[in-house]
């Protein structure tokens, strides 16, 4: 267990460095100026060479992303650009948005999809269980955006019942959620007929229809659990694919999220927010990824740490 | 067991989501774009400006007709010679309670030139002294300059209290409306100002700026009603408001000038014959119509008609639309197989739009044309500051005064992209300054015929402004300049 922790640490931090270097020469490549970007094309050269020394732009990129990746082991993120307000204070803002919409759509897909999908696995000659077959291929089809600005629509503007967008309070979130969560409910809808699809058809199963077990119990007692381990591999993917794929999301709905923190970061070339928030994002990453193998070792009693 | 543990940390991260509820005579209105920072000192984004105009005032600020009117100032004088203005202020309070003296003013101005603290210095650059004592500020120049009044009117000439700190996120101005939130990303709030000096209070208790990128967004949530005013939207959404008996939308000159920019230096066109080919196969009817739905007056020249006093309207038959003659000055060029890029800034669905239909009707002569599609930071790095592009496409913002307007096609400006060169040009320009009156009308009259007539670039429209907002609001007016003023408005 100890080595195992060591191993896991190491490779956390090499991935973290990696990717705030990725990050840094990308940016370094792409074309753009900061100064620029920030002071507009009304701006006089002095103006611009003023704040580009400010920004400290005019030192050798080596120094820049030395100094940076020293601050930011110290957790000194910087200051945004073109904020002038800490990052960190800028990702404390965001992140609770985020986390919110990937964690609401995941559970929303996992129950949505846990209840059509063990019911149709379980009477899938249904005309309904075919039904929610088809609505799911649909439901995976559809782009986001046009989802989210449909729901706006019926919602918002015709019913009248939900805010069309912008972050007030938890009724914001609702269409935003239902958005993101309808495709990966569909996803997840496969995942779960399959998984329950073999393992119905279990020695075990007929034993314990046999032993005269309720169906109920047969059903989320015993078969789902054993093909559950798929499902949650698949959501644990969804929810890391979340955490950095709620950009179009949170534009539709004008939502302050990480991802249009990122965007606009990285419209702007606003470094020390971009860095901050791809490294922010891996740990996310690296984080969930250890969670699922927790998780993963707890369902399934046959994997083992080492 | 291990998925009640799940649900847990879901219902404690739920606790984390803050909640901003906003009610009352309040005003809720659509931005695309965050500001930057309310330093007058630095700020400089218009996103930043049109928000600013209701915080901050100068001694003078500009009006609806581009005419400047007294604020902090009740009225001033100019030496005959041009050199000294002297200020009458006139009482007024700062946000925080403090009565505005003389030295704020003289204090905030000097700021506003030192090279050391302020990011457009350069612009004060001909000021020799700012005195304040009593209710008078004393202003000397070192030439003559008419367009120095006008750069009191900016921002960043804005008057703040002489000690302020931390002005980038707690502004202190004197304007109408005092900052009480801002929320990257989110909105910025602002709360009427008790004792503003001109004692007419606005109507709104509270201005809410929110920040939505998505033109679309915005209109649907005009439409639900969780947002009043949308200032600026973009024509090709307008179908989506406009049977809607529930909104109106108020169309106006922005003063903006859009240009097809021709790089003047790179072959073939420093050719006037090529440049001026190109010009005379634009039909500025379809792209009225094509991409701005009509919402747009022609443009043949450097100032839109929007500045009244300045604009020259004779000079539509400079260069007429007519594709044969076109054909013809290309063939005495000898380009008849004439190929170019066209660089098109993505983030402004107008230009993109203008640039498509643009190279269509040069494909009508026999010009091919490669579009590139680049986005904005990319646009500004190459085309902007490398100048390495064919043709371009670019909306220049409007100013209050013609001098700032026609001083970037001069010489070795640093914003003369274009390229272009005129000495009678430039002559022009710099003795506008010293002018005044219908002589200096005369020169930028002048210098406009120049801008057609050698093709600095192809001017095309001057789009409208289309704001977008619940019938029932009252009190719009368009401004030349990137502003909102939130204060006319009631219900």
């Amino acid at each position: 267990m100890g080595t195992y922790l060591l191993r896991k640490s190491v490779s956390f931090i090499t991935v973290l460095f990696v990717v705030s270097l990725i990050t840094f020469v990308t940016l370094q490549v792409l074309p753009g100026d900061p100064a620029l970007l920030i002071l507009g094309t009304e701006s006089s050269p002095q103006a611009l060479a003023a704040l580009r020394s400010r920004l400290g732009l005019d030192r050798p990129a080596a120094v820049r992303f030395g100094r940076w990746l020293v601050n930011f082991v110290r957790g000194d993120l910087g200051e945004s650009v073109r904020y002038n307000i800490p990052v960190s204070t800028l990702i404390r803002q965001a992140l609770p948005v985020t986390l919110n919409l990937a964690l609401w759509a995941v559970a929303l897909a996992l129950a949505g999809s846990v209840l059509v999908g063990v019911l149709s696995a379980a009477y899938g000659e249904r005309w309904w269980g075919r039904l929610a077959g088809v609505l799911s291929r649909l439901a995976m089809a559809v782009p986001q955006f046009w989802i989210g600005i449909l729901l706006i629509q019926l919602f918002a503007v015709k019913l009248q019942l939900l805010p069309a967008g912008g972050f007030a309070d938890w009724r914001s979130l609702i269409l935003p959620v239902l958005t993101l969560a309808l495709p990966r409910t569909a996803v997840l809808i496969n995942m779960v007929q399959v998984g329950m699809a073999g393992a119905l058809r279990a020695d075990y199963v007929r034993t314990a229809k046999a032993k005269g077990l309720p169906w109920g119990k047969v059903l989320f007692k015993h078969a789902f659990i054993n093909g559950a381990i798929g499902v949650a591999t698949a959501a644990g993917i969804q929810l890391v694919q979340l955490l950095a794929g709620t950009i179009v999301v949170e534009q539709v709905f004008g939502l302050p999220g990480l991802g249009q923190l990122l965007l606009n970061g990285v419209l702007q070339r606003d470094l020390p927010l971009v860095q901050a928030v791809t490294v922010l994002g891996a740990v996310g990453v690296l984080v969930t990824n250890l969670l699922m193998d927790v998780i993963l070792a707890f369902l399934d009693p046959r994997v083992r740490f080492d | 067991m291990k998925y009640t543990l799940t649900l847990i940390v879901l219902a404690a991260v739920c606790v984390l989501a803050p909640a901003a509820a906003v009610s009352g005579a309040s005003l809720r209105i659509a931005v695309s774009a965050d500001p930057d920072t309310f330093d007058p000192t630095q700020a400089v984004a218009a996103s930043t400006v049109e928000i600013a105009f209701n915080i901050y005032e100068g001694l003078v600020k500009a009006a609806p007709d581009g005419t400047l009117v007294g604020a902090l100032a009740s009225h001033w004088e100019v030496s005959p010679d041009q050199l000294t203005y002297t200020f009458t202020l006139r009482d007024a309070f700062f946000h925080d309670g403090r009565k505005v003296t003389a030295d704020d003013v003289a204090s905030a101005l000097n700021r506003a030139r030192d090279p050391n603290v302020s990011a457009r210095w350069s612009d004060f650059a001909l000021v020799e002294s700012v005195e304040g004592s009593g209710s008078e500020v004393v202003i000397h120049l070192s030439q003559p300059n008419a367009a120095f009044l006008y750069t009191l009117a900016e921002i960043n000439a804005a008057i703040y209290p002489r000690d302020a700190q931390g002005l980038a996120s707690r502004p202190i101005g004197t304007g109408p409306y005092r900052l009480v939130e801002w929320r990257p990303n989110q909105y910025v709030r602002l709360e009427r100002f008790e004792q503003h000096w001109s004692g007419h209070l606005p109507y709104y208790d509270e201005v809410v700026f929110r920040i939505i990128p998505d033109q679309n967004s915005a209109v649907l949530n005009l439409l639900s009603g969780d947002v009043d005013l949308i200032p600026r939207m973009e024509a090709s959404v307008y179908h989506q408001v406009a049977y809607n008996p529930a909104v109106k939308v108020e169309a106006g000159p922005m003063n903006l000038v859009q240009i097809l920019a021709i790089n003047n230096q790179r072959p073939p066109f420093d050719d006037i014959r090529v440049r001026k080919a190109l010009a005379m196969s634009i039909n500025r009817d379809e792209i009225i119509y094509g991409a701005a739905w009509g919402f747009a007056q022609p443009l043949y020249s450097g100032i839109s008609p929007a500045m009244s006093a300045f604009f020259n309207d004779s000079l539509a038959d400079v260069n007429p639309y007519d594709p044969e003659r076109a054909r013809e000055l290309l063939r005495e060029a000898g380009m008849s197989g004439l190929h170019f890029t066209l660089t098109l800034p993505a983030d402004y669905p107008l230009h993109v739009q203008t640039g498509e239909i643009a190279a269509q009707q040069w494909k009508a002569i026999g010009v091919d044309v490669d579009i590139e599609l680049v986005e904005w930071g990319t646009w500004l790095e190459r085309v902007y500051t490398q100048r390495d592009y064919d043709v371009s496409i670019v909306g220049l913002a409007g100013r209050l005064d013609p001098h700032a307007i026609l001083v970037r096609y001069t010489t070795g400006n640093s914003r003369n992209f274009f390229n272009f060169s005129s000495s009678e040009f430039d002559r022009l320009v710099e003795e506008g300054l010293r002018l005044q009156g219908p002589e200096r009308a005369a020169a930028y009259k002048r210098a406009q015929e120049i801008l057609a007539q050698d093709v600095a670039g192809i001017f095309v429209m001057d789009p409208e402004q289309l704001a977008a907002m619940r019938r029932e609001i009252k009190g719009w007016a368009h401004y030349p300049i990137y502003v909102l003023d939130a204060a006319r408005l009631y219900e």
